[in-house]
């Protein structure tokens, strides 16, 4: 085998997929007119709110809740909470008095995960520097062997490259130089959660946020209460419909989908699902059936009421419980499931919205 | 810092003008140096490579009057890596653009005789009718990847998914390459 060829084989691919691929790299990124942009509305936001807070809680007053504040409002606008009526997003009472610590923000069950946003203080520009790379987060629920990781919080559709870019990212989208305060998005899977609360024995569990910097003790920013919250869910029967994949020659029945606002799990069967899942499958004979796995999320199109629609992408995980493969796919911004009118793969009407 | 449009900085280079180099460089030049970065790993030479990549730029527009002029200019900074690449690693394999190659290799593996110059350029072919078919966002993975040469990590961050299901994506996307290139009689 010739790698050289091969090398230019893929070299030679069409110009627009290069250019379609095309990412201004972090020295680019800081310049780019498209990011001065996408700044402004933000900083024109975080203004205006600075004024309002200034002229009706004072100025001594003003560093602390704008930062709560403000990010509660940036994270309602970039998950699109309103605008899909993403009624399972939860949003907390925020102090209006300078703290160290830990500020509960909101929380979203997205079916699979708790997504849990947290603002952490102090932490220094020095400390974050080892962002990403040095400097861990993660949470823990105290009293059991449960926990989850954490990260800062970035914008759903923000496309970083490299450790420069990630950071970059981290000092102008989830930190506050002024209050040294980091905005983090924990990640708690649910089922965890519903143990931790079992073997507790209370509504909620104390949630402790902490940082690592490389082998050091970690550091704890403190802890508070955290009750689960409800999840959004949609389920849709497809009454075993069956898709034929005419190339392949092969079959899939698509039982049905269960979708929230972030995320959505596609229930499929076929001959062999359940060898097929397990570590000692033989891909050469799965691999038809993996690509019609993918043809079913990453193909079909949920239509809505707007006339918008939307794919779930690719899964990135698929067990198979319960009789079917589980094929879990997952996003960044809310949709709202309750506007599904039809639900389509290819010619194939898997559901549609009945009067 | 706004840059310059594509069209204009083509015009200065129609000028003759050196500040076209210098726009090139503004506006590109960090993409170029990380293309060629990703394969060689040595900033000296991304760094050389990307004066080279000008010089190239330089030399062929005009008559060339490229459009997208990104894809030109890295395409440009790719060759001339992979070039400088072949050189410095006649007898060692070390670098990330290895791995690429060693992902692509067991993708298109020896049924594909790529002997020749013009078999390669059906293998170009078929690769440019697959990633017609991909979702953007898996087309987005395959160029990131076999094309400019980003590592898992890289990609990882820039698409917010974790290197892990970074690295299935991939895989899956290869075997829907394999299956592609079976199914058009490429494979044996």
């Amino acid at each position: 085998m010739n790698r050289e060829l091969i090398s230019k084989a893929v070299g030679n691919i069409d110009d627009r997929f290069i250019a379609e691929a095309y990412r201004p790299v972090p020295e680019d990124a800081s310049r780019s007119p498209e990011r001065i942009v996408q700044m402004k509305p933000k900083r024109l936001f975080t203004l205006a709110l600075a004024a309002a807070v200034i002229l009706s809680l004072g100025i001594a007053a003003y560093a602390v809740w704008s930062i709560h504040t403000a990010r509660q409002q940036e994270l309602r606008s970039d998950l699109k909470i309103d605008e899909n009526n993403a009624e399972s997003y939860v949003e907390y009472q925020v102090p209006d008095t300078a703290s160290e610590g830990v500020v509960l923000l909101s929380a979203v069950n997205d079916g699979e995960e708790e997504r849990i946003y947290v603002n952490v203080s102090p932490v220094s520009e020095e400390e974050l520097a080892g962002f990403p790379g040095l400097l861990h987060f993660f949470c823990t629920i105290d009293g059991t062997e449960y926990g989850g990781f954490a990260a800062p919080a970035l914008p759903a559709d923000l496309s970083l490259a490299g450790e420069v870019g990630i950071h970059t990212a981290v000092l102008e989208y989830a930190y506050d130089r002024d209050s040294s305060t980091l905005t983090l998005q924990c990640y708690l899977m649910t089922d965890m959660l519903e143990k931790a609360v079992e073997e507790l024995g209370t509504e909620s569990v104390p949630l402790s946020i902490f940082v690592a910097k490389g082998e050091e003790e970690p550091r704890c920013f403190g802890t508070i209460p955290f009750s689960p919250t409800e999840k959004q869910l949609r389920s849709f029967d497809f009454n075993h419909a069956r898709y034929v994949d005419p190339e392949l020659g092969k079959e899939i029945e698509i039982l049905g989908l269960e979708l929230t606002p972030f995320t959505a799990v596609w229930k499929v069967t076929y001959p062999e699902a359940a060898v097929f899942h397990t570590p000692e499958a033989d891909w050469d004979a799965y691999r038809d059936y993996a690509f019609l796995e993918d043809e079913v999320c990453v193909q079909s199109q949920i239509l809505f009421s707007n006339g918008t629609s939307f794919s779930t992408g690719g899964a990135l995980t698929c067990p198979y419980e319960d009789g079917a493969v589980h094929l879990h796919c997952g996003w960044g911004s809310a949709i709202n499931i309750d506007e599904v009118q039809q639900i389509v793969l290819g010619d194939l009407v898997l559901w549609e919205k009945t009067e | 810092m706004t840059h310059l449009e594509d069209s204009k900085i083509i015009s200065l280079f129609y000028e003759r003008s050196e500040q076209a180099i210098v726009e090139l460089n503004q506006k590109y030049g960090a993409a170029v140096k990380r293309t060629a970065a990703n394969i060689l790993k040595n900033r000296l030479d991304a760094e050389e490579c990307a004066n080279d990549t000008y010089l190239g730029v330089w030399n062929t527009i005009p008559p060339q009057n490229p459009n997208p002029l990104v894809s030109y200019v890295c395409k440009i900074a790719r060759n001339i890596a992979i070039n400088r690449y072949h050189a410095n690693h006649a007898e060692k394999r070390n670098s990330n653009y290895d791995l690429v190659l060693d992902e692509l290799e067991e993708c298109i593996p020896s049924g594909f005789d790529l002997e020749s110059e013009l078999e390669a350029k059906e293998l170009t072919e078929a690769i440019n009718r697959f990633l017609a078919t991909l979702e953007k966002e898996d087309r987005f993975l395959f160029v990131r990847r076999y094309w400019y040469a980003d590592s898992v990590s890289d990609l990882s961050a820039m698409t917010g998914s974790s290197a892990n299901r970074v690295s299935v994506r991939l895989f899956r996307l290869r075997e829907k390459l394999r299956n592609t290139l079976k199914k058009e009689g490429l494979l044996v």
